[in-house]
């Protein structure tokens, strides 16, 4: 039986804060990759303070809250992050964010590869019937992607965000389970 | 100038945990009113556990991103609903919801009323740019009363909620700071 959490070029591993807390502040100096995730204004953190963090949130584990670190399978390199979180249990459904810190991954095929490895995650592991993403405007390529995986555009709240002297849509999306069952039936 | 927490059929008032303690327990018991406000399971609390929740929101004291209000009458001061605001200080913008528990006050506007006070204090008090807000398909009252408000439908989330052994689309809407200004010249105020 294939293993469900690797991918073509990555594959899903345990999320180890002694590891993570080392990245995070290295990736979140990089305002563009931390504007690419999050509409708040992240004051930056030390590695300390990361962990101290992490080891209060991953002890939280729960069948809700499912967090991994991405590696590449040609370097067992640690290149992203990755979490599902289940928002509603009646009607199966969770919200999928990832981000690939290490900017010479970018643009690539590992963004796509690693949500095709989650949505498999989610729909045969989880067995949820829908996920779901927000994504900014200001991001075509994570929306290319996103396209690529088979996530519909459901909605544009217009104008929710401010940054760079304008104002910017919020994007949503989402992919059902009976659309990626036909995406995937071979 | 006109009162900002005054409408033509209600008016906003301050959380009142006993009050709102004993409104909320009946509330809770008409599952109808339950599935048009929010997805989660239907429950019940005792009057208690309530008026600790509220009583432990209002010791918090104030924050600039929390509003909560309840809405009585103007007619008969009777407590009838509720209305909260989420606000994002970062991108000037909020998010509504709001509730009328007292079924004798549905379908008569008084939603309607409620909402453009609550417009009026979010772009006229608070000066934000945006009012945004989520509902569920089976609730066409409110998608009637929310447009005539102004708002635009700017998403559909498709089959994101269960009821009834159905999977049901929820909505999203949202107002812009010009649209409404454009809509206070239309009104001739």
């Amino acid at each position: 039986m294939k293993d469900i959490l690797t991918g073509k070029f990555v594959r899903l591993s345990a999320f180890d804060p002694e590891e993570m807390s080392k990245a995070w502040p290295r990736w979140y100096q990089n305002s563009e990759y931390f504007r690419m995730l999050f509409s708040s204004a992240r004051p930056l953190h030390s590695p300390k303070a990361e962990l101290k963090w992490m080891e209060e949130e991953v002890a939280e584990m729960s069948p809700a809250n499912y967090s991994f670190a991405i590696r590449t399978l040609a370097e067992d390199k640690l290149i992203g992050e990755l979490g599902l979180e289940v928002v509603d249990w009646s009607g199966r459904e969770a919200f999928v964010g990832l981000g690939i810190g290490e900017t010479e991954y970018w643009s690539k095929g590992y963004g796509t590869d690693i949500m095709n490895v989650l949505l498999r995650f989610a729909f045969t592991e989880v067995n949820l019937k829908r996920v779901s993403l927000g994504v900014f405007e200001y991001n075509p390529r994570a929306i290319r992607s996103y396209e690529k995986a088979g996530f519909r555009h459901e909605g544009r709240l217009r104008n929710l965000l401010r940054r760079e002297g304008r104002r910017w849509d919020n994007l949503f999306m989402g992919i059902l389970r009976e659309e990626w069952l036909e995406l995937n039936h071979n | 100038m006109k009162d900002l927490f005054r409408g033509e059929l209600v008016r906003l008032t301050l959380v009142e945990p006993e009050v709102g303690a004993k409104a909320s327990a009946l509330w809770q018991r008409d599952s109808e009113f339950h599935r048009l406000l929010d997805n989660s399971p239907a429950r019940l609390d005792s009057e208690k556990k309530i008026k600790e929740w509220f009583e432990k929101d209002a010791e918090k004291g104030f924050k600039p991103e929390r509003y909560g209000f309840s809405v009585r009458t103007l007619a008969e001061d009777k407590y009838i609903g509720f209305l909260g605001l989420w606000v994002d200080l970062i991108h000037r913008e909020a998010w509504v919801g709001l509730g009328i528990g007292e079924r004798e006050f549905w379908s008569k506007g008084y939603g309607t009323d409620m909402m453009k006070l609550c417009q009026q204090y979010v772009f006229r008090e608070l000066s934000l740019e945006r009012l945004s807000l989520g509902l569920f398909e089976y609730n066409p009252r409110a998608l009637r009363s929310y447009e005539k408000c102004g708002f635009r439908l700017e998403g559909r989330t498709r089959m994101d909620t269960m009821r009834e052994g159905n999977r049901v689309d929820s909505l999203w809407m949202g107002i812009l700071r010009e649209e409404w200004l454009q809509l206070q010249e239309g009104d001739g105020k």
